[in-house]
């Protein structure tokens, strides 16, 4: 859904570097590199950033066509 | 005799060297450093409006789980504040307040946006999305941090690591070692470096204790040696960035020493009854 704050397994914060981490990796830079150059040292908090799918972009998506489909019906009955 | 000595050392991180100690004395540290030692983090969450796709919950966990900057010579623990109230006063509670909405285009709802009545008393970081609001959602809320320990929620843990190992200890035969190299390139921590015909330990902290360098190397009996010392240990300390590593640290043994003067006046008292 959106990136957990914290690692699940050591507690560590990891929410604030997702973004960063996305931005260069979609650069074109090695994931690696980037999770070393982001201070992520343990395996741990490494596969919270790699395995993370954020969808919470796509789930927006529905909310927006619920308010097109009611507007559309707003105008239809006031028709 | 105990000895320290720093080996690393940076706002958030600290690596001791501890010797003279036994297992017993430095796992009460670390247990107390885990446990007991407070930092501050958001309990209770008054929701006003929240039109966003995230429930009212799971927000007021992430606004939980964010690792606040704490002053701890400036609040008290709830539980020991002179107020005793159940909601809380000035010197036992922080107020937050957060206020964002999406007009035109979505926006990231960030720790950064959550404004804080104590300038001191803020997220370690600005940049941690708590949640997106799609055009047109609303969030609104309040929040309400306290002082807490770590056994009772592992957000007022102020450490994402504790640890410590025992200081290795590799011994290399010089007479039967044939310089062959093979333990050099087994070693996954790079530990070992072959320099003139000879090899040597380069970063004896590093060393895991795998004993993979023993299994490799092809004298029998193997010419190298990986044990570990009795009475010293490695202590790793990360801070979440609640407060410095130092900090917690002295927190933690001024903790157990509070505990074990409680002990003794116990038996003191056992003793006269
Ligand atoms: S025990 Fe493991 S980490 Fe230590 S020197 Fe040998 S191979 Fe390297
Ligand atoms: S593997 Fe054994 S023999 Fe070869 S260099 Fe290492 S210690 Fe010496
Ligand atoms: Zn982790
Ligand atoms: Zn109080």
């Amino acid at each position: 859904m959106i990136i957990p704050v914290r690692c699940f397994t050591c507690g560590k914060l990891i929410a604030d570097k997702w973004e960063e981490f996305a931005i260069r990796v979609k650069a074109g830079e090695n994931p690696a590199e980037v999770l070393d150059s982001l201070g992520l040292k343990r395996y741990c908090c490494r596969r919270m950033i790699l395995s993370h799918v954020d969808i919470i972009d796509e789930i927006l998506r529905f909310h927006e066509e619920a308010e097109k489909r009611k507007e559309a019906r707003r105008r239809y009955y006031q028709e | 005799m105990l000895e320290l000595k720093t080996l690393e050392s940076d706002e958030t991180n600290l690596r001791l060297l501890v010797t003279g100690v036994d297992t017993p004395y430095i796992n009460a540290i670390r247990r107390i450093v885990l446990t007991e030692v407070p930092c501050m983090a958001i309990d209770e969450v008054v929701i006003i409006e929240n039109s966003s796709v995230l429930h009212d919950e799971i927000i007021a966990h992430r606004l939980g789980l964010i690792p606040i900057k704490t002053d701890l010579d400036g609040y008290n623990l709830p539980e020991e504040c002179s107020c005793r109230s159940e909601f809380g006063c000035n010197l036992c509670r922080v107020t937050f307040t957060l206020d964002r909405e999406a007009k035109d285009e979505p926006v990231t709802v960030y720790s950064g946006d959550l404004v804080s009545e104590n300038p001191n008393i803020a997220p370690v970081s600005d940049k941690i999305p708590i949640v997106k609001l799609g055009r047109g959602q609303k969030l609104k809320l309040e929040a309400y941090a306290r002082l807490g320990r770590g056994k009772n929620h592992a957000k007022w843990q102020p450490v994402s690591l504790s640890a410590h190992k025992h200081l290795p200890k590799i011994r290399i035969d010089a007479e039967k070692c044939n310089a062959c190299g093979k333990c050099v390139e087994t070693c996954p921590r790079k530990v070992l470096a072959k320099s003139k015909g000879k090899v040597e330990v380069v970063d004896l902290y590093a060393c895991t204790m795998c004993r993979d360098c023993v299994d490799a190397c092809p004298e029998e009996p193997s010419a190298i040696e990986v044990n570990w010392e009795k009475n010293a240990f490695i202590f790793i300390l990360e801070s979440t960035g609640a407060l410095p590593p130092e900090r917690i640290i002295t927190e933690a043994v001024k903790i157990l020493d509070r505990q074990l003067k409680e002990f003794t006046d116990q038996i003191a008292e056992v003793q006269k009854a």
